[in-house]
């Protein structure tokens, strides 16, 4: 028996994806996720650009995890040039973090994600029936970009955020107000919780995962960190990231795959949550423990209960940064001078689907001479593709008409951010191996 | 007449248009009940691909030829076709160096395996169909869009400022970022309609919603070097986001004449 199913086009996913599958005897012979976003070719687009000037264009890779890409990108710029920020720039830079996580996992959730667990095509036709549910998470999803319009100028594309601090701080009134609309969205986040606690998780998908995520020596539950730790046991620098995400080419995608030792891995809500979940604290712990997240999911599904997770925690986090700015103070001060100097660095933020890494290189004026950015969707794709053989394997004898959707469920709790995968990295490829064949082996 | 049918689109781009809907959340449910949304790739599955559509909002920019086969089918089906965000009304960002050749920025990046990939030079959508409306942006702000709705359910076509972005620092009393404080300042020739957001935090306007009508590229050049920018810096700032706009290639290539 040969068939095969072919998904055109992903729908609620950010940019342009398709699915192929070709079934041959009885077999799974190849699971192909599909990329076709248009390539962008960002990295070669800011060579020769000022040190300032490379943070506003990169963090227009992605709309939904902008606030992610524009401190990724501050961070490499300053580890480059050596610049050392103040304590409150950190903290103001940590929650808008924070606002862009709440408003990407409400948006997935609620939007995206939940329709598919309820059998509603959207969120829209979700609130004929479940009106309550979906003006709490629209709320939610608009205090994540109230955060962010409160830090970083707008809701996408923060243009506040800036090599050396902030163009202008916050005042004590916006963090005030912050705080008591984070203080009602943390019941409305528990809610959220109960919410997804009452969806049946199917395990068609379940296998093994690798997990990779930041790691901080802090005792807290963190979106940043020095080190990337894998579930291997695994550690490495930041800086040696390209250990972690060797790059291919395939040939049905405009974004490379990543593989760790010959194997695909998984970042993420869910990754974040096996490595480091131990640290979560607060509303945010029970919340884990309600969810059953206590141990190592084996199912990708549960990445949408890590969500609902994670939002809690950055919602308690970001109620306590903004205490601290308010007991330290909140200052008007300048950006820190820069003093331009050749160098390279990098920069690493947890983006709300996983790890996030610009790299950069300037030269003794400033200018940027290389620029190298792995985007977490990048270093899925090859980890998708994975559940999505086991979920055929597993679902094999199940019609094309029944197996379609439930294949777009596994990519979508991915929450990949297909835009952001196809943002074209330039790396020195030895050509010689990728021949046809080898590009189009699936893992 | 009963509701307009609607469909939302996005070619190449970081979809931050489509978001900028999706981020109106108090509206959404009333824009949702008002509109008869046929298709929402992005927020939506099982829309209807084929029904003619009175109203369709497209953000992104042609990159592929792939683009370029929806951008006309979409132009087909709709009776207004509204372009949404910087990429789609400029060329936006992917549009930057648009005269490197494609091939060579794919064999950089893909190696060998690029030449399965099509690439065009990334271009507006006014390049390839008619567009009944331009929203710039990157982003689109919010009240423009919500204003631009509320116009076309009325059956008209929004009225959206025509005058410059320095315009609205001035009436809001902001510092002048190019005059006081030395910054490379795109004010004076970009579109009004963000009340001069990145004035208004101490920054520069780097020109993200694009020029404005008969915008004075000569004489903003004139006073950039004049502060003592370098025809190179300007001339990256000038084309970072509408790099297609006549204005500006005119301006560079004069400027390039001149050297």
């Amino acid at each position: 028996m040969h068939k095969s199913i072919v998904i055109d086009h992903l729908c609620r996913v950010e940019g342009h994806g398709g699915i192929t599958v070709r079934i041959k005897d009885g077999k799974v012979a190849d699971v192909n996720m599909d990329i076709f976003e248009g390539p962008r070719f960002f990295e070669p687009l800011v060579v020769g650009r000022s040190y300032d000037e490379v943070a506003p264009i990169l963090m227009r890779i992605c709309a939904i995890c902008s606030a992610s890409h524009t401190v990724a990108s501050l961070m490499a710029v300053e580890s480059a040039l050596g610049i050392e920020v103040s304590t409150q720039t950190r903290l103001l830079r940590e929650l808008l973090v924070q606002g862009g996580n709440i408003e990407s996992h409400a948006l997935h959730l609620f939007c995206l994600s939940i329709p598919d667990f309820l059998g509603y095509p959207s969120a829209i036709a979700l609130a004929s029936d479940h009106l309550q549910e979906v003006k709490m998470g629209l709320e939610l999803k608009k205090l994540g970009n109230t955060i962010q319009e409160a830090i970083g100028g707008r809701a996408i594309h923060s243009m506040n955020a800036v090599v050396g601090g902030f163009g202008r701080p916050p005042t004590r009134e916006a963090l005030l107000d912050l705080k008591g609309q984070l203080t009602k969205g943390l019941e409305q986040s528990l809610a959220a919780v109960d919410l997804v606690s009452g969806l049946e998780i199917p395990d068609f998908c379940t296998s093994p995962n690798i997990y990779a995520a930041l790691s901080s020596d802090g005792s807290g539950y963190s979106l940043f960190g020095d080190r990337i730790a894998l579930s291997t046991g695994d550690t490495k620098d930041i800086k040696m990231y390209k250990e972690i995400c060797n790059e291919r080419v395939v040939a049905h995608s405009h974004a490379k795959q990543s593989l760790f030792k010959g194997k695909p891995f998984a970042v993420g809500a869910l990754a974040r949550i096996a490595l480091n979940g131990e640290k979560l604290s607060g509303q945010a712990k029970k919340a884990k423990d309600k969810l059953g997240l206590s141990s190592l999911s084996e199912n990708m599904l549960d990445n949408n209960a890590a969500q609902a997770v994670e939002m809690v925690y950055s919602i308690e986090r970001s109620l306590d940064i903004i205490d601290e700015l308010l007991r330290e103070g909140i200052k008007q001060e300048e950006p820190v001078e820069v003093r331009i100097r050749a160098g390279a660095g990098v920069g690493a933020v947890e983006a709300p689907r996983g790890t996030l890494y610009h790299s950069y290189s300037f030269d003794k004026a400033g200018r940027l001479t290389e620029a190298d950015v792995i985007t977490p969707t990048a270093q899925n794709l090859a980890n998708i593709e994975k559940d999505l053989r086991i979920s055929v394997e597993n679902l094999i004898d199940e019609s094309r008409e029944s197996l379609g959707p439930k294949l777009e469920m596994v990519v979508r709790a991915y929450d990949p951010c297909i835009s952001c995968a196809v943002h074209l990295v330039e790396v020195n490829l030895d050509e010689k191996r990728i021949s046809k064949k080898e590009s189009r082996r699936i893992t | 007449m009963g509701k307009p049918k609607v469909g939302i689109y996005g070619l190449t781009g970081c979809a931050g248009d489509q978001l900028a809907i999706l981020n109106c959340e108090d509206e959404l449910l009333d824009i949702a009940g008002a509109l008869d949304i046929k298709s929402f790739p992005m927020a939506m599955s099982g829309g209807d691909e084929n029904c003619p559509l009175d109203i369709v909002f497209v953000d992104g920019a042609v990159v592929q030829p792939k683009d370029e086969e929806l951008l006309k089918r979409l132009r087909e089906r709709a009776t207004l076709l509204v372009a949404i965000g910087t990429c789609a009304v400029w060329g936006g960002l992917p549009a930057m160096k648009s005269e490197i050749a494609r091939e060579e920025l794919k064999r950089k990046v893909y190696g060998r395996a690029g030449k399965i990939f099509d690439t065009t030079a990334p271009q507006h959508l006014s390049r390839f169909v008619k567009v009944d409306l331009s929203i710039s942006g990157c982003p689109i702000e919010k009240e423009q869009l919500l204003q631009s709705v509320a116009s076309l359910l009325h059956g008209d076509l929004p009225r959206l400022p025509n005058y410059a972005v320095c315009t609205e620092c001035k009436m809001a009393e902001y510092p002048c970022v190019l005059l006081e404080k030395g910054q490379l300042c795109l004010g004076p020739i970009t579109v009004a309609g963000c009340k001069a957001r990145c004035p208004s935090y101490g920054q520069p306007c780097i020109g993200c919603r694009g020029p404005v009508e008969e915008a004075n590229v000569s004489s903003e050049v004139r006073v950039l070097k004049e502060k003592g920018f370098t025809w190179f810096d300007i001339q990256n700032r000038l084309r970072t986001f509408a790099a297609p706009a006549d204005c500006f290639e005119d301006k560079i290539f004069k400027e390039g004449a001149n050297a």
